[in-house]
Order: structure tokens, then C-alpha cells, then sequence
């Protein structure tokens, strides 16, 4: 029989055993606040890009604006800066955020479009603190038999209100894969930020312009 | 052997080659890439490889060959892969991974007609990919200074050692025919076709959308080889992702 001190230690082990892990990987309430959020704005989005009465000028007017309202793309900014962010002068930092902008919501748009026609369903979450989120949805394809796409976004709702971040597919996360290459532009063109701010606006007019 | 004798001439010629470049920049370092010069050298030369007798016959591919029998050939270079899945499965201690992947290749290579369908996906054993380089990475090997090798790109110390051992382990090498080179040349041909027309659009629209596409491309293959490793979502565990 175990003393009574060695058996408190033995429960104390115990609920730590279980409680670790969970503090490790929370899963989130069902239909969390970023789940709800997430699920929402997908339907809207895909609403968007699947009206047909819309013309192509209305629907990318339209997602863009609809974008806007739930990318917090200054933040995604002057993450994906890296350590230029701390040592370019602020008046280029703050010009990059606004290139960055109309950047962002290009590639997002030119990137959400093909999945045009698809349906979208909200999987679950896990919550890596208690502001912020990864929201699990799986895009289904129904004209294709293949593996639905895993998609999964990373909200935080520090600013009160749910707030979309990053975005990741099959495991890539975009906001890093920005961060590497503008971070490598930058290394490239002695920290330049006005360089690459003039690369990223070229770029959104590329982008903006239709595919075919 | 002959995939260790082709790592042993991959190795000894970017050996020779990173020697001829200057040291490495504090960028590239922090990075990872100490041969970031090297390795942007050799994507220009895949790019040309690419653009010059790639693309032209990817077309073809997409011309001569309708969906259902490009889908045909993706089975059956999937199916003849199955044999070096499951011994990593098993290397990896995934069992049941393990048993999924024997179970695909005796369905598929049997009532799927030598692998070109699939009918082990409509029974409910969907396919997974595993490979040696991911079997070290689950062993705790660390993947090292990011490479990109010729003719098969974006890489790292571990990952070429294992495509080399994947290839040594190939149980068609075992096979005794007449004309081998011809069966691996036509192999490892049609698998960059497949490969090539399955990424068709992903690679244009990285290209499209790149401020600096080697950049991209680098940290699109760490992220993507990082969720192989992963196996997916199987962890459950939030992953390790930087402060906003």
C-alpha cells in the first residue's frame, strides 16, 4: 500500500500526465469563435467567386473588398519584413505595408479564385493560445475524385475582434513562405525596402491583370 | 548500389562545384543555405532543362494522352513505388501505414489491372507517400544545408541520401531483364511527365505570384517536406509556428 504523501505525489503525477498534453495541444470548443468566423467569411468568399451574374471587374471588386475586412494585412506585413522591419527607416516600413496591401489581396484573390466551384467545410480547431487559432476546413472538389485539400487558417483575435493572419495549404503556410522570400529579396538588395516595394507593385499589377 | 555510386558522384560533384564559390553571406547562412550561390546556379540550369525538353513533351503529354490515361500512368508509377512506401512505413514503425500500402499494392497490382487503377482508393485505402529521407528525419536525422540537385531540384543532405537509398531499395532493380536501362530511362521519364503535369499550375502560380521564386521555392520544399514528416495532421499537435 502506497504512504499517503507517496500517493498524493502519484495523483499529482498523474494529473499532470493528462494535463500536459492538453496544455500542449488545447483543443478548442466546438464552433469556437474562430471556427464560427472562419466558416462564415469561407461561405461568403466562395459565394463571391461562384456568382455568375457577376462580371469579372464586380466579383474581383467585390473579394476585394471582402478581403480586406478579414486580412489584417498590416500585421501580416511587417511580419514578413523579418528583421528589416526593425532596422528600415519607418517611412519605407510604413509605404511597404500599403504596397504590401495591394499586394496581399492580388495574390490572395488570383489564389482563391481557383477554387472557384469547390465546397468548403470547417473541420475542427486548435487553439495555440488564448488568442490565437487554427481553424482545420477541408475544400472538396465535387467534379473530382481526389483527396480533399487540407486548408487551414490561423486567426488571432488579440484586437478583439477574429482576425485572419495566415493561410496554409497542405502544410504550407503563406505569410512564412512570404516572409523567406522577402527576406531573401531584401538580403539580395542590401536591405533596400523601396527596392522591394517597387518589385511588389509591379507585381500586384501583374496580378490584377486577368490570367488569360 | 547504383543509386549509392550516382550519391557518391552527386556529392563529389557539388563538393567540387560549392569550391568554386566564395563564402557564404550572413543571409544565406541564417537561411541555411551556406551554397545559396551554387544552388541558384543549378536551378537556372534545371530551369533551362525544363523550358528546352520538359515542357515541350508535357505538352505532348497533355495532347496525345486523354486525362484517363494520364491518370493511368500516375496509378501505375504510384503503384510500382508501393514496395519502397511500405518498407519505410515499416522502418518508421507505422504499422498500420504499413499494412494500408502492402494492401494497396496486392489490390492494385491484381484487380487493378498491374496498377493503372485504383481500386484500393474506393475501398477505403487511400494512398500515402513515405520515403528514406523522411524515414531519417523520424529517426532524428536533420536535414542540413538546403541543396538543389541537378535534375531533381530542391533538396537537403537527407533527403538525397535517402533518394538515393529508395532507389537502391527499388525492388524493379532486382529484377533481371535484357534492356534495363531502357525500363529505368522510361521510368524515371515518365515519372518527371507525371510529376511535371501534376504540378503544372501549382509552379505557375508560384512563379507568378514570387518576388524571388528561389526563395519561394525553398521554403515551399521545407514546409511541404515538414508536413510529410508530420504525416499530415496526424500529431494533432498545434505546430510550431512564429509569433505575429
Amino acid at each position: 500500500m502506497l504512504s499517503t504523501p507517496l500517493m498524493r505525489r502519484a495523483v499529482l503525477a498523474l494529473a499532470m500526465a493528462f494535463a500536459v498534453p492538453l496544455m500542449a495541444a488545447q483543443p478548442a470548443a466546438a464552433a469556437n469563435v474562430a471556427e464560427t468566423f472562419v466558416d462564415q467569411n469561407l461561405q461568403k468568399g466562395l459565394a463571391i467567386l461562384n456568382n455568375k451574374s457577376l462580371s469579372t471587374a464586380q466579383r474581383r471588386e467585390q473579394f476585394q473588398s471582402f478581403l480586406l475586412a478579414l486580412v489584417d494585412t498590416r500585421r501580416i506585413a511587417l511580419f514578413t519584413l523579418g528583421q528589416y522591419r526593425r532596422t528600415a527607416p519607418p517611412a519605407d516600413v510604413e509605404a511597404f505595408t500599403v504596397a504590401f496591401k495591394d499586394y496581399a489581396t492580388a495574390a490572395y484573390q488570383s489564389y482563391f479564385a481557383r477554387y472557384s466551384g469547390q465546397t468548403v467545410k470547417v473541420i475542427g480547431s486548435q487553439q495555440r493560445s488564448p488568442t490565437d487559432y487554427i481553424v482545420a476546413t477541408q475544400l472538396v472538389d465535387p467534379g473530382k475524385s481526389q483527396a480533399p485539400l487540407e486548408v487551414d487558417f490561423r486567426i488571432r483575435t488579440d484586437g478583439g475582434s477574429p482576425v485572419l493572419v495566415d493561410v496554409s495549404v497542405a502544410g504550407i503556410w503563406l505569410s512564412l513562405e512570404q516572409r523567406d522570400q522577402f527576406v531573401s529579396f531584401l538580403g539580395q538588395n542590401n536591405g533596400n525596402v523601396r527596392t522591394l516595394i517597387a518589385h511588389l507593385s509591379d507585381l500586384s499589377a501583374n496580378l490584377s491583370k486577368p490570367a488569360n | 548500389m547504383r543509386g549509392l555510386r550516382a550519391l557518391i558522384l552527386v556529392v563529389c560533384a557539388l563538393a567540387v562545384s560549392a569550391c568554386a564559390y566564395g563564402p557564404p553571406t550572413r543571409e544565406a547562412l541564417a537561411a541555411r543555405d551556406p551554397y545559396e550561390q551554387m544552388n541558384r546556379d543549378t536551378l537556372k540550369f534545371n530551369a533551362k532543362i525544363d523550358k528546352y525538353f520538359v515542357i515541350p513533351t508535357v505538352g505532348l503529354y497533355f495532347v496525345l494522352v486523354p486525362e484517363t490515361g494520364r491518370k493511368g500512368v500516375h496509378n501505375f508509377l504510384g503503384n510500382l513505388s508501393l514496395p519502397i512506401i511500405f518498407v519505410n512505413d515499416m522502418l518508421q514503425g507505422e504499422v498500420t501505414r504499413g499494412a494500408q500500402s502492402a494492401g494497396r499494392f496486392v489490390i492494385n497490382s491484381s484487380l487493378g489491372l498491374g496498377g493503372f487503377l485504383d481500386p484500393a482508393t474506393k475501398m477505403g485505402i487511400p494512398g500515402h507517400g513515405e520515403d528514406m529521407g523522411q524515414t531519417f528525419a523520424v529517426w532524428g536525422a536533420k536535414e542540413g544545408p538546403y541543396l538543389v540537385l541537378p535534375f531533381f531540384g530542391p533538396s537537403n543532405p537527407r533527403d538525397a541520401a535517402g533518394l538515393a537509398l529508395d532507389w537502391t531499395i527499388d525492388p524493379t532493380n532486382f529484377i533481371h531483364m535484357k534492356q534495363h536501362v531502357w525500363w529505368a530511362a522510361g521510368r524515371g521519364y515518365f515519372t518527371l511527365l507525371d510529376l511535371r503535369s501534376q504540378t503544372w499550375e501549382t509552379v505557375q502560380g508560384i512563379q507568378r505570384n514570387s518576388v524571388d521564386y528561389y526563395a519561394s521555392l525553398r521554403s515551399f520544399y521545407r514546409q511541404y517536406r515538414g508536413e510529410q514528416i508530420r504525416n499530415g495532421r496526424a500529431g494533432e499537435k498545434p505546430p510550431e509556428l512564429p509569433d505575429f
